[in-house]
C-alpha cells in the first residue's frame, strides 16, 4: 500500500461511517480514487472494493481518472442559469474541447459543473482552481483560461 | 457556568475597548462572494496601506452582512466616529478612502453607502435606513458582518452563548416548551413544528441520541446557509447545543457541503474555541451535559438535503432515501434517534432561549411565527441575503427591499427545485408556509429568484426538472424514470418541436410522480413545471404553435442579427466568432451568416461591453418555421 | 414459544388479524390479499424503489409502499382502489419505459406466443424473443395483474451490449429494472458484496467497481443474483433458454459434506437447472457455485457413459449389462480375497456405500473395501476422523464469539459455512484467520494472518499454548507474532464460544498432523467447537455403513466405547489381480493391476484404460441418502431416469453377486436396502438430529498405509480441485474449468508480485 494511503488511513477509525470522509482525503492527496486507493480502503474499513466504488460513483465529488492541472467548474446555480451559466459551460467544452467531466489531452484543464457555489449574487460565477470568478462573460472567462498553465 | 460567566465579563471589557476604539478599525466582508468580488486584494492592499503610511489600525474581516450587490464592502470606524460602509470598492476607491479618513480626517462621502451612527453624519445615509435593509428584522443575521465569525468572544460580547445558558438552568421538557411556544417551525423547507419533532426523539428509546444539523444546502440559487456559517458560525453551533440538550442527543454532526471550504474552515475555528471554553466535551457549564460535534462534509449529491438520504451519507453509504416510517427521530443514524434540524432553525434558537418565547412571537403571524432568511437573486436590482417576518408580501421583498426588478417583472421562484414559479398576480401573497403551498409552491429553505422578460419560462422549468433528474437518486421508478420524461418533453418544446398533448403529458407525469415518488426530492419535482403550466401556460404554447420564445432564450426559436444602421465594423464581433459566421471589412457593417452561428453570445457580449457600437448584435425571436 | 398476539387490522374492509412485526405487505400477503410488488422478495431487506406497491393508510400522508411500512394495531388499509389502480398503471407504465417491452405490449404477441417452440430454434437475433426469461419473468406478470395493456411513453433503450464473459451467467442490463434484489442478495444475504448500484439517476447501473468482470471482482458465483432476478437480465448460460420446468425435485447435494438443500428444475427428463431452498436448515439456501450451476453440465456431459463396454485390443467394444456383469464375475471368481482390491468413492449414498462393503465382504470375502480418501490422509487417518467424527454442527458458528479460520476460503464452496462465519464477524465476534494468501473471509475478519502453510502449526501451536496457560508462565512464540497473539488471546479467552475452523488448505498441509493435535487440545482442554471443512462427502456415512477397512456397519456409532481403529496393513505397491473402482477417477492411487473395473458416470482421464467399463447412474438419477459433516442423514430424490443404459451401483453389485451366485445380495430397490440398513445400524435413519459417533482413539494411529504414491502438490489438495465421483468438476463444466484457470492465474501473478 502506498505510503500516503497508509497515512491517510491511520487517520480514521475502521468503521464504515469514515468511508466518504477517507475518499474524500485520499482525492484530496490525489486529486482522484484510483483502483489502489479502493483496494487499500476496501482492507483498512472491511468494505468490498465493489462497494466502495458504488458510494463514490453515487456521489459527484469524486472521480476515477487522473485530474487535470486545474480544475474548471462552472457554476449552474438557479441565478447563475439565468445570467447565463450554460452558455459559459458551452463555450467552454467547445473552447477546450472535451466534455463536462473530463480532462483536455495535455491535463491542463479539468471541466466540471457545480450545483451551486453559493454565490447567487454575483452570477454567473465560474471557479478555476481555489479562485471563484463573478459576473463572468464568455469573453472574460477566455482571456482568463489564459493565466492558467 | 461561573467560568464562563467571567470569560463572558472578560469578553465584553474586551469588546467595549474594541468598540471603543481608541485604534480605527478596517471592516472587510470577506465571506466567500466578498472573496468572488475580490476581498481579499482589497484586504492586502489596505494592510499595505497601514504599512506604507505607518497608520495604527485594526483590521477586521467580517461575514456578509448582506447586500451582496455592494459587494466588496469596506467598513471604517475612526475613534469616536460612527462606522462608515463603502460599497463596490475597487482598488483605486480603497485608497481614496483611506486617504480621507487617515489623512484628511473625513469620510470619502461620495463613496459612502451608509453608516452606523445613531445621528446624522457627512450626508451619509444611516445603514439601517437603506431601502434594502429598512423593512428587514434581523434575527438570525443580527450578527452577520457586524462580527469577527473568527473570535469566540466578540460572539460572547454581543450575547452569546446566553441562550444555552438560559437552556441549562432548565428541565430539557421546558426547553421543549419554551421552542413550542415561540411556534418554531423547521427552516429547512416542510416547516414541520420543531417541538414536534424533538418531543417524539426525546420520548423515543435508547441510550444514545443524535443531533444533525443539515448544512447540506443544495437548493441551487439559495445561500443562507452559507453566510450564517461564515458570517456566525457560534449562533449555529449554540443552537445545536440547545437542541441537544432538549432531545438528549450526547452526538453532534454538521452536515455540510464540501463545496463551502470556508463555511467548514470557520466551523472548525469556532469548535476548537467553544472546546477551549467548556462549550463541548463533558459537564458542559458544569451541568450535566455532554455533548461532542463532528464535521462531515458532503460529497456533492443534492438528494442528501433529505433526512435518510444524509443519514446514509453519514454510514458511509450510497445516498439513497428510505421510506418512512421509520422515522429518524424513532430509528435514525445507527437505528438511534436521529434529529435533523437546518442550519438556520439552529440559528435562531439562541434568539429565542435568550429573549423568551413570547419576544419570538411578537414577529410573523400566528401559525407563521418568526422571521426567515431569504436570498433573493436572479434579476434583481439589489441581489442579497435578506431577513423578513414570515408574511411578509412577496411585493415588499422584490420591490422595497430588492429594488425592484431591471427589466418587466416576470415571475418569482421560490423554494429552490421543489418549489413553484408565481406570477405577477401573486406579488401581494403572504410570504408564509400555508401560502405558497396554497398556491402550488413551497417555501423551501428560502431562495428566492426573481425572473424578468428576459427570462424564458419554460427553459426555466426544464432547468430545475433538468437538475431534479441529475440529482435524483435513481432509486425509485417514477422519479427515475418520470423526471426523465418530463425533461425530455420540455427540451422538445423549447426545440419548437412540442405538441399540445406534450402538456398534458407532463401533467400527468408531474401528477404520478408527485403521488408515487419515495422521498421529497421526488414528489416536489414537478413544481416547478405544474406551477408554470398553471401560471404561464400561454409561453408554453406560445413556443408550441409558434415555435416562438419571447425571452430570445430558447437557442432553436431564436436568432442573432447584425444591425446594419448601429454597427460600426469595428471587427470586434469577427475576431470573437468561433465559426466565422460574422464577416465584413473594417468600418462597414458586418454580415452574420445565421447558418453558421452556434449562438455562442460570444459577438454579442463583445459589442454590448467593449465595441464602440455598444448594440449593433441583437438576439431575437427566430421567424415561425413553415 | 410465547405466541404472539394478533395485532386486529382492516384491509379492504375485511377486518383481520395479523402477525405482528411485518409489513404491511406481509400482512395483506399472509390474508391472501394481493398486492403487486416487484422490488421485494421474502429473506431480502424490504426497499421501496418499484412503488407498485403502494397502498391508502388512514392516517398516513400520501401512498405509503406496504413493503416498508410496518403493519400497526387498528390500521385501515386500502390496496385496491380507483386511484390506487391508476397510479400503479402509470408508474407500471413508467417502468416498462426503461424495460423492452415487445413480449407484452407487440400486436402479434398472442400469434407470437403460439409458435414460440419453434422460434426458439432461430437465432436469437432474427426474432424479437430476445429475452432468455420470457415465460418465467415477474414483469410479465405484474403487467397482466396491474391490467396494463399499452404503454405511451417512449422506451430508452440503454444500448448496453450482453455481458457475457464470466462463467455461468450472463447479463443484459438493458433488461435490468434496478429493483436492486440482486445487490441485497449478494450484500445482504450472501455478505460477498461483489455487486453495488453505480452512478446514480437515470445512469444507475448495477456491477462490480472499474467495470471489472465478476471473476475479478469476488464474485462466487453462487448464482443468488440470478435465482432473484425478476426480469431476464441475469439469466443463466446453460437454462436460460428453457423456459419454465415441468417439476422440481428436492434433493441434496452431494458435491460436498455440507449438505445443501437443492432444487431440481426438471424438464423433458434433464435437470436445467438447481435453485436454492431458503428454508433448509442446514444451509439456509447458501449454495455455492457447485450446487448451484455444476450439476445440469455434469450430469448432462456427453461425455456421459450410457452402457458397458469392454476393452478389446482394438478399442471399446459395447456390450450388454448381461455380459458385463458375466465379464465382472468372471474376473472376481476365484481370485484371493488379498488379490483384490475394493475402491469406493465417499461421494456414494449410503446406500450405495452400505452395499458396496456387503459385496466386498460378504461377496468377495475380503475386507479390503479402501477410499481414495485414506490414501490422502495417509498415517494422519485416524487423527483426522477423530475430529471429523466430532466436527460440530455448523449453526453453532451463529452464537460463535471467536472464529480461527485456519486454510478455509468458502468463495467457491462449504458458503454455508463460510457466510455463517461472516455474518458472526459482522455482528462483532472476533475473526481471524490464518491462510497462504487472501481469503475470502479476510473482508470481515480483525487480523488477516498470512504466512505459509508449513509455519501455521506453529502459529497455532503458540495460540494454544498461550491460550492454556491463561497468559501465565513463559511461553515460547516468535518475537513477530507475540503481541498478535496476546491480543487475539485475550479476546477469545474473554468470549463464551469459540470455533476452529480446519480448512482444506490446513487438511493438506505437510503440518497438519500438528494441526489436528492443536484442535484437539482447543476442543478438550479448552472448550472449543472444531469444525472441519474436508471434500469427502459422505465420510461420516462411509465410516457408519462399514465401508472401510475393519470396522463392519455401526461399529463407529456411538455405544458408550471409544473406538480403537486398527486398520489393515496395506500395500499399495503390491500388485493386485482385480481392482474394482466404484465411483473412484483417480488414478493416481490406484495399485497396479491385472484387470480393472471402472464403475461411473464419466469415463477417467488416465494411462490405464479400465478393462472392462460400467456406467452408473448419478445422484441425480437415482434415490438414497447421504450422511452430511455433521451427521445429519439427508435425503437424496431421484429427479430425472438414468442416462441411457447407467444403473445406481447398488443395483450393479447386486447383479454381479446374484452371477457369483452368493444369495446375500437380493435387494429389489433401494427402500430394500434401507430396511437392511436400519437392521444393522441402529438408529440410523432416526431423524434429524445427527448421528453421533464414538470416540475414536486417536492416540493409537498406526502406520498402516505401504507403497503409496508421492502426491505432488498435496498442499493444494483436493479442495481447490473440487470433483464429483473422481472426476474434476473443471473437466466437465466449462465455468468449473473457467474459474479453475481463473484462480491459477491469480495466484500466479500474486506470487509474482511478492
Amino acid at each position: 500500500m502506498p505510503e500516503p494511503i497508509r497515512t491517510i488511513l491511520a487517520k480514521h477509525s475502521r468503521e464504515p461511517d469514515e468511508l466518504i470522509p477517507v475518499l474524500q482525503d485520499v482525492q484530496k492527496e490525489y486529486g482522484y480514487i484510483s483502483a489502489e486507493s479502493v483496494r487499500g480502503i476496501s482492507k483498512y474499513l472491511r468494505i468490498s472494493e465493489n462497494t466502495i466504488y458504488g458510494v463514490s460513483s453515487f456521489y459527484a465529488q469524486f472521480r476515477f481518472t487522473e485530474p487535470g492541472r486545474h480544475s474548471v467548474k462552472v457554476c449552474l446555480g438557479t441565478a447563475c442559469h439565468v445570467r447565463g451559466g450554460a452558455t459559459l459551460l458551452e463555450m467552454l467544452e467547445r473552447g477546450l474541447g472535451i466534455h463536462c467531466g473530463e480532462t483536455t489531452e495535455d491535463k491542463r484543464f479539468g471541466l466540471d459543473r457545480v450545483a451551486c457555489l453559493g454565490c447567487c449574487a454575483l452570477s454567473p460565477v465560474v471557479q478555476i482552481d481555489k479562485e471563484i470568478y463573478s459576473r463572468v462573460t464568455v469573453n472574460k472567462l477566455t482571456e482568463q483560461l489564459k493565466e492558467y498553465e | 457556568m461561573n467560568k464562563l460567566k467571567k470569560k463572558i465579563n472578560l469578553a465584553k471589557k474586551k469588546w467595549e475597548e474594541f468598540v471603543d476604539n481608541r485604534e480605527p478599525i478596517i471592516y472587510v466582508g470577506a465571506a466567500s462572494c466578498g472573496r468572488a468580488a475580490g476581498a481579499l486584494d482589497l484586504l492586502s492592499d489596505i494592510n499595505r496601506f497601514i504599512e506604507e503610511n505607518r497608520v495604527k489600525a485594526k483590521v477586521v474581516e467580517v461575514g456578509c452582512i448582506g447586500p451582496c450587490y455592494l459587494e466588496p464592502l469596506v467598513d471604517v470606524k475612526m475613534p469616536g466616529e460612527p462606522r462608515v460602509s463603502y460599497n463596490n470598492v475597487t482598488a483605486k476607491t480603497l485608497q481614496n478612502i483611506l486617504k480621507a479618513h487617515f489623512q484628511e480626517g473625513i469620510p470619502f462621502a461620495k463613496a459612502a453607502i451608509g453608516h452606523f451612527g445613531t445621528n446624522s453624519y457627512h450626508d451619509i445615509p444611516r445603514f439601517y435606513e437603506l431601502p434594502m435593509l429598512k423593512p428587514q428584522v434581523r434575527i438570525v443575521l443580527r450578527n452577520c458582518g457586524l462580527i469577527n465569525p473568527e473570535d469566540i468572544d466578540q460572539y460572547l460580547a454581543v450575547d452569546g452563548y446566553q441562550g444555552l445558558m438560559k437552556a441549562l438552568q432548565m428541565p430539557p421538557d421546558d426547553v421543549i416548551g419554551v421552542v413550542r411556544q415561540a411556534g418554531l417551525r423547521g427552516r429547512g423547507g416542510a416547516g414541520f413544528p420543531t417541538f414536534k419533532k424533538w418531543t417524539v426523539c426525546r420520548n423515543a428509546p435508547g441510550e444514545q441520541k443524535y443531533l444533525i444539523c443539515n448544512a447540506d444546502e443544495g437548493d441551487p440559487g439559495a445561500f443562507m446557509n452559507r453566510s450564517l456559517i461564515e458570517s456566525d458560525p457560534h449562533a449555529v453551533l449554540e443552537g445545536m447545543l440547545i437542541a441537544a440538550y432538549a432531545i438528549g442527543a450526547s452526538k453532534g454532526i454538521i452536515y455540510i457541503r464540501a463545496e463551502y471550504p470556508l463555511a467548514i474552515e470557520r466551523l472548525k475555528t469556532a469548535i476548537a474555541q467553544m472546546r477551549e471554553y467548556g462549550l463541548l466535551g463533558t459537564k458542559i457549564l458544569g451541568s450535566n451535559f455532554n455533548f461532542d460535534i463532528k464535521i462531515k462534509e458532503g460529497a456533492g449529491a443534492f438528494v442528501c438535503g433529505e433526512e435518510t438520504a444524509l443519514i446514509g451519507s453519514i454510514e458511509g453509504k450510497r445516498g439513497m432515501p428510505k421510506s418512512r416510517p421509520p422515522f429518524p427521530a424513532i430509528s435514525g443514524l445507527h437505528g438511534c434517534p436521529t434529529i435533523i434540524n437546518n442550519v438556520e432553525t439552529m440559528g435562531t434558537l439562541p434568539n429565542i432561549l435568550r429573549n423568551g418565547a413570547e419576544w419570538y412571537t411578537k414577529y410573523g403571524k400566528e401559525g407563521n411565527r418568526g422571521t426567515k432568511t431569504f436570498s433573493l437573486v436572479g434579476k434583481i436590482r439589489r441581489p442579497g441575503l435578506i431577513e423578513v417576518q414570515l408574511g411578509t408580501p412577496l411585493r415588499e421583498i422584490i420591490f422595497d427591499i430588492g429594488g425592484g426588478v431591471q427589466k418587466t417583472f416576470k415571475a418569482i421562484q421560490t423554494g429552490g427545485p421543489s418549489g413553484g414559479c408565481l406570477s405577477e398576480e401573486f406579488l401581494d401573497l403572504p410570504v408564509d408556509y400555508e401560502s405558497l403551498a396554497s398556491v402550488g409552491s413551497i417555501m423551501g429553505s428560502g431562495g428566492l429568484i426573481v425572473m424578468d422578460e428576459d427570462t424564458c419560462i419554460v427553459d426555466v422549468a426544464k432547468y430545475f426538472l433538468d437538475f431534479t433528474q441529475k440529482e435524483s437518486c435513481g432509486k425509485c421508478v417514477p422519479c427515475r424514470v418520470g423526471t426523465r420524461h418530463m425533461v425530455e418533453l420540455l427540451d422538445k418544446i423549447t426545440h419548437g418541436e412540442g405538441t399540445a398533448d406534450d402538456l398534458l403529458s407532463l401533467r400527468n407525469l408531474g401528477d404520478t410522480i408527485k403521488k408515487g415518488a419515495l422521498c421529497g426530492l421526488g414528489q416536489t419535482a414537478p413544481n416547478p413545471v405544474l406551477t408554470t403550466l398553471r401560471y404561464f401556460r400561454n409561453e408554453y404554447l406560445e413556443h408550441i404553435k409558434d415555435q416562438r420564445c419571447r425571452a430570445a432564450v430558447c437557442k432553436d426559436l431564436i436568432e442573432y442579427r447584425v444591425i446594419k444602421e448601429k454597427c460600426t465594423g469595428c471587427q470586434s464581433c469577427v475576431r470573437v466568432c468561433p465559426t466565422g459566421a460574422i464577416t465584413g471589412p473594417r468600418s462597414e457593417p458586418h454580415n452574420l451568416d445565421v447558418t453558421k452561428c452556434i449562438k455562442c453570445r460570444s459577438c454579442y457580449e463583445i459589442c454590448r461591453f467593449d465595441a464602440i457600437a455598444g448594440d449593433a448584435i441583437v438576439i431575437r425571436t427566430a421567424e415561425k418555421r413553415s | 414459544m410465547t405466541r404472539e398476539k394478533k395485532l386486529k387490522v382492516t384491509i379492504d374492509s375485511r377486518e383481520l388479524e395479523v402477525r405482528p412485526n411485518t409489513t404491511i405487505l406481509q400482512a395483506a400477503r399472509e390474508s391472501d390479499v394481493y398486492i403487486p410488488s416487484l422490488c421485494t422478495l421474502e429473506h431480502l431487506p424490504s426497499y421501496g424503489a418499484c412503488r407498485l406497491c403502494i397502498v391508502e393508510v388512514d392516517g398516513l400522508r400520501g401512498y405509503p409502499t406496504s413493503c416498508t411500512t410496518p403493519i400497526e394495531e387498528g390500521m385501515v388499509i386500502r390496496t385496491d382502489t380507483t386511484e390506487l389502480r391508476s397510479l400503479r398503471q402509470e408508474i407500471l407504465k413508467l417502468l416498462l419505459s426503461e424495460h423492452p417491452a415487445s413480449c407484452l405490449f407487440c400486436e402479434e404477441h398472442d400469434e407470437c406466443k403460439e409458435f414460440q417452440g419453434t422460434i426458439r430454434k432461430v437465432g436469437v437475433t432474427t426474432g424479437c424473443r430476445y429475452c432468455p426469461n420470457d415465460a418465467r419473468c415477474e414483469l410479465q406478470e405484474i403487467t397482466e395483474k396491474v391490467g396494463l395493456t399499452e404503454t405511451s411513453y417512449p422506451v430508452y433503450y440503454r444500448g448496453f451490449s450482453v455481458e457475457k464473459y464470466d462463467p455461468f451467467y450472463d447479463r443484459d442490463y438493458n433488461l435490468c429494472i434496478l429493483c436492486g434484489r440482486c445487490v441485497r442478495v449478494c450484500n445482504s444475504v450472501r455478505l460477498n458484496g461483489t455487486l453495488s448500484f453505480k452512478q446514480r439517476g437515470k445512469l444507475t447501473t448495477i456491477g462490480p467497481a472499474f467495470d471489472r468482470t465478476h471473476l475479478e471482482a469476488g464474485c462466487e458465483f453462487c448464482g443468488a443474483c440470478v435465482s432473484v432476478c425478476p426480469t431476464g437480465a441475469l439469466s443463466a448460460k446453460v437454462s436460460k433458454w428453457y423456459g419454465k420446468p415441468d417439476t422440481q425435485v428436492t434433493t441434496t447435494c452431494v458435491y460436498c459434506p455440507v449438505g445443501c438443500r437443492l432444487e431440481l428444475q426438471v424438464k423433458n427428463n434433464e435437470v436445467i437447472d438447481v435453485l436454492p431452498n431458503y428454508d433448509s436448515p442446514i444451509d439456509r439456501g447458501l449454495i455455492c457455485v457447485k450446487g448451484r450451476f455444476a450439476i445440469p453440465e455434469y450430469v448432462l456431459s456427453p461425455e456421459r457413459l450410457g452402457t458397458p463396454s469392454r476393452l478389446t485390443p482394438v478399442g471399446y467394444e459395447v456390450i450388454s449389462w448381461d455380459q458385463a456383469i458375466d465379464e465382472a464375475a468372471k474376473r472376481l471368481r476365484g481370485t484371493k480375497p488379498e488379490d483384490k482390491l475394493v475402491m469406493v468413492s465417499p461421494q456414494l449414498s449410503n446406500e450405495d456405500l452400505f452395499v458396496a462393503q456387503q459385496f466386498t465382504r460378504e461377496v468377495l470375502g475380503s475386507d479390503a473395501v479402501i477410499s481414495s480418501m485414506m490414501i490422502d490422509l495417509g498415517d494422519d487417518l485416524v487423527p483426522f476422523l477423530e475430529l471429523v467424527t466430532s466436527s460440530s454442527t455448523f449453526d453453532t458458528i451463529e452464537d460463535a464469539r471467536g472464529v480461527l479460520a485456519v486454510g478455509f476460503d468458502s468463495t467457491y464452496g462449504y458458503s454455508p459455512v463460510g457466510i455463517r462465519i461472516k455474518k458472526a464477524g459482522r455482528e462483532g465476534a472476533l475473526l481471524v484467520t490464518l491462510g497462504a494468501c487472501d481469503s475470502n473471509l479476510d473482508m470481515l475478519s480483525e487480523t488477516a494472518f498470512q504466512m505459509e502453510p508449513p509455519q501455521w502449526a506453529e502459529f497455532l501451536g503458540s495460540l494454544v499454548d498461550y491460550l492454556a496457560r491463561g497468559g501465565k508462565g513463559k511461553v515460547k512464540i516468535r518475537k513477530e507474532w507475540t503481541s498478535d497473539i496476546e491480543r487475539i488471546s485475550r479476546i477469545f479467552s474473554d468470549s463464551s464460544t469459540n470455533i476452529l475452523v480446519i480448512g482444506q488448505e490446513a487438511i493438506f498441509s505437510s503440518g497438519r498432523r500438528e494441526i489436528f493435535e492443536k484442535a484437539r487440545t482447543l476442543r478438550d482442554k479448552l472448550g472449543w467447537k472444531i469444525i472441519v471443512a474436508h471434500p469427502y462427502t459422505n465420510l461420516l456415512g462411509m465410516l457408519a455403513m462399514g465401508a472401510f477397512p475393519g470396522a463392519k456397519p455401526g461399529e463407529f456409532l456411538k455405544n458408550g466405547d471409544a473406538v480403537t481403529v486398527d486398520l489393515p496393513v496395506i500395500d499399495l505397491a503390491k500388485r493386485k489381480k482385480v481392482v474394482y473402482l466404484i465411483g473412484e477417477g483417480r488414478f493416481d492411487t490406484i495399485p497396479d493391476c491385472d484387470y480393472l473395473i471402472y464403475q461411473n458416470g464419466l469415463p477417467p482421464v488416465a494411462s490405464r484404460q479400465p478393462d472392462l467399463i460400467l456406467p452408473a447412474s448419478l445422484f441425480t438419477e437415482s434415490s438414497g441418502t447421504t450422511t452430511n459433516g455433521e451427521g445429519r442423514v439427508l435425503k437424496i430424490e431421484k429427479a430425472t431416469e438414468p442416462f441411457m443404459d447407467a444403473k445406481p451401483d447398488w443395483w450393479i453389485f447386486n447383479r454381479i453377486a446374484e452371477k457369483l451366485n452368493k444369495g446375500k445380495l437380493k435387494y429389489k430397490d433401494v427402500a430394500a436396502v434401507q430396511a437392511a440398513i436400519k437392521k444393522q445400524v441402529k438408529g440410523f435413519y432416526g431423524g434429524r438430529k445427527p448421528v453421533e459417533f464414538a470416540r475414536i482413539n486417536a492416540e493409537r494411529a498406526t502406520k498402516w498405509l505401504r507403497g503409496a504414491p508421492k502426491q505432488e502438490g498435496q498442499s493444494s489438495g483436493a479442495g481447490n480441485n473440487p470433483s464429483y465421483r473422481g472426476i474434476p468438476l473443471a473437466r466437465v463444466v466449462a465455468g468449473m474449468k473457467a474459474i479453475d484457470e481463473w484462480v491459477n492465474t491469480s495466484l500466479l501473478s500474486d506470487k509474482e508480485a511478492q
